[in-house]
């Protein structure tokens, strides 16, 4: 309840900001959507000579990027960390942060939110809406909550995935690295992964579960019922992914050693 | 209020090899050091203390610091600050302290001062009526009332600097940790900050534990000094003690009229006193570092007047800075 008010009085805040900028706001909307766009475009460029891919039409492809974009869009919004090893860390601001009586991890997400990326939750929605139109797909009732509790099960996967890697910077001095090539590896989640082989599959399912941002969950409203079960536990690899990278920051906070004045 | 026993921080690091060989090495195998940060120590602060806090750069005070105020995780000892162990109870602890670091800011840089005071007070759970006569208080003692809707990025330093502390006493907490508060600022603010503090342990029973390079900052505020050396404590008393410890000596400066005097020609002057010159900032000036005896200061001046001409003469008491120089070159023998 308390961290609810902070929460909005941080957004509050946040927007007050943004408002004084007004005219960088507009042009980072403007260029958020343009990109949006773009890869838009892309994919029905790629899938514009082929109809299928293995048993996937294109159709279905475009709605499954359409759903990914809506937790990533949220993801974005609320775990800008991947400098945190260089913001908090190098820079000694987490001395800061653990002087307040917020949970570390908590403090970080307000203070590094970047609200207009949710308009990509609109962008996603939009492409849902395309696809699913064209796939002649129907919805019942309850598909709205289930479409919530998917989403909320794959920001928390991608949200999971990421305090991880952040997480390790409390152990060693350089994890940088990894953070571009994760983010690269989050993109494969957005295709159907069974036209990975074996191997890639079986990691973006269970080691870094990026597939349960986008196909898993796309293929329960596609009504791919083989696949169902995998759909069914999105929330719950996203609860315990998440949990498990909270545990392990909070480890990682305690072999925090600061730095030098 | 604080209890500190045997209280160590032993950081590993790894030293490297040199060339490009020994960093070939090091990939594989490492030779880490254990060095300890803070070594064994023990100290207690009573409820309304200021305590001065010194050392030279890395003795070891930032380190205990952090400790203290739930940061880092000590190796082994034990703290208890305001009866709660800082690092474990960090959320809850942070409730009951106040912390300035001079290097860093807790202010969010782009909005106004009084929108991080509300986000602080929000934070910390203030109630409005509490807030509302503390906060105006703190406000009018330290003067920033006209500060308080410019953006942070906006203020000079000494500016900023009474904001940072306004920030640390938002929610009045009965204990407050400066590090290293009036780094870089100006005498006039220096002062005002000075007496800000004061005002607050008085009103307040405030107990304030301060870092410092500054020692006029220690002497105008610490009745008791903690010196830190190699992460070991090697004084722990009051202030006074220490001048009259270590600071029994007295110094003469002359600047004779003979431009080109020569400590040879001095020196006979003085072979009984137990007294040694020492070169002045200019050619023709000398000091003479004597005993605080007053037979003996005045049997200098009068032995060194007869035999030359002088322009001017000064007699300086040791500063608490010398006195604390001394002790770390020479190290706490005579105590």
């Amino acid at each position: 309840m308390k961290y609810t008010a902070i929460f909005f009085q941080y957004a509050a805040q946040y927007l007050k900001t943004r408002f004084t900028y007004r005219v960088d706001t507009v042009i980072e909307i403007i260029s958020d959507l343009l990109s949006q766009t773009v890869n838009f475009i892309f994919i029905l460029l790629v899938f514009n000579h082929t109809s299928f891919i293995s048993g996937w039409s294109r159709d279905e492809i475009i709605f499954i990027y359409g759903f990914f974009l809506v937790p990533f869009a949220i993801f974005g919004a609320f775990f800008n960390i991947w400098d945190f090893n260089e913001r908090y860390i190098v820079k000694g601001e987490m001395d800061r942060i653990l002087t307040r009586p917020i949970h570390s991890l908590f403090q970080i997400v307000l203070e590094r939110m970047e609200l207009e990326s949710l308009f990509g939750v609109i962008t996603g929605i939009g492409v849902m809406f395309y696809a699913g139109s064209r796939l002649g797909l129907s919805f019942s009732w309850y598909d709205p909550f289930i479409f919530v509790a998917m989403v909320l099960g794959g920001t928390l996967v991608y949200s999971g995935i990421f305090v991880l890697i952040a997480s390790i910077s409390f152990w060693s001095d350089s994890p940088t690295s990894i953070m571009p090539m994760i983010y690269n590896i989050g993109n494969y989640g957005r295709y159907p992964v069974d036209i990975y082989n074996h191997v890639i599959r079986f990691v973006l399912t269970w080691i870094l579960p990026f597939a349960f941002v986008g196909v898993y969950p796309a293929a329960y409203f596609l009504g791919r019922e083989d696949w169902y079960v995998y759909a069914f536990m999105t929330p719950i690899v996203g609860s315990s992914f998440f949990m498990l990278s909270v545990i392990m920051w909070n480890i990682g906070v305690t072999k925090y050693r600061g730095a030098g004045n | 209020m604080i209890e500190v026993k045997e209280l160590r921080k032993e950081f590993k690091s790894h030293s490297s090899r040199s060339g490009l060989k020994g960093a070939f090495r090091d990939l594989f195998t490492r030779n880490y050091k254990v060095v300890p940060a803070v070594n064994d120590i023990s100290f207690t602060v009573k409820s309304g203390e200021m305590v001065g806090y010194i050392g030279e750069n890395g003795a070891g005070k930032s380190t205990s610091i952090k400790m203290l105020t739930g940061i880092l995780t000590p190796t082994s000892g034990m703290v208890k600050v305001n009866g709660m162990d800082p690092h474990k109870e960090r959320e809850q602890f942070v409730r009951s302290i106040g912390v300035v670091f001079g290097q860093r800011s807790q202010l969010w840089w782009d909005i106004a001062v009084q929108e991080s005071f509300r986000l602080l007070k929000k934070v910390y759970n203030v109630p409005d009526d509490v807030y509302n006569v503390h906060m105006n208080h703190v406000i009018e003692s330290l003067d920033i009332a006209p500060l308080l809707d410019k953006p942070v990025r906006k203020l000079s330093l000494g500016q900023r600097m009474r904001c940072e502390l306004a920030a640390a006493l938002l929610h009045n907490p009965p204990l407050l940790f400066l590090d290293e508060p009036t780094i870089g600022l100006d005498v006039l603010v220096k002062l005002k900050i000075r007496a800000f503090l004061k005002e607050m342990n008085e009103k307040y029973n405030t107990t304030i534990l301060l870092t410092t390079h500054d020692l006029t900052d220690i002497e105008a505020l610490c009745e008791r000094v903690i010196m830190l050396d190699k992460g070991k404590i090697i004084y722990d008393g009051k202030l006074v003690n220490l001048r009259s410890n270590w600071g029994e000596g007295k110094q003469i400066e002359f600047q004779f009229a003979d431009l080109t005097m020569t400590k040879e020609r001095l020196m006979p002057l003085l072979a009984e006193f137990e007294a040694v010159w020492t070169p002045g900032d200019r050619n023709n000036v000398w000091v003479a570092n004597v005993r605080n005896d007053e037979q003996i200061i005045s049997n200098v001046i009068g032995r060194v007047l007869a035999a030359y001409k002088i322009i001017d003469l000064k007699v300086h008491e040791m500063s608490i800075e010398d006195i604390i120089r001394n002790i770390y070159e020479e190290g706490i023998t005579n105590g």
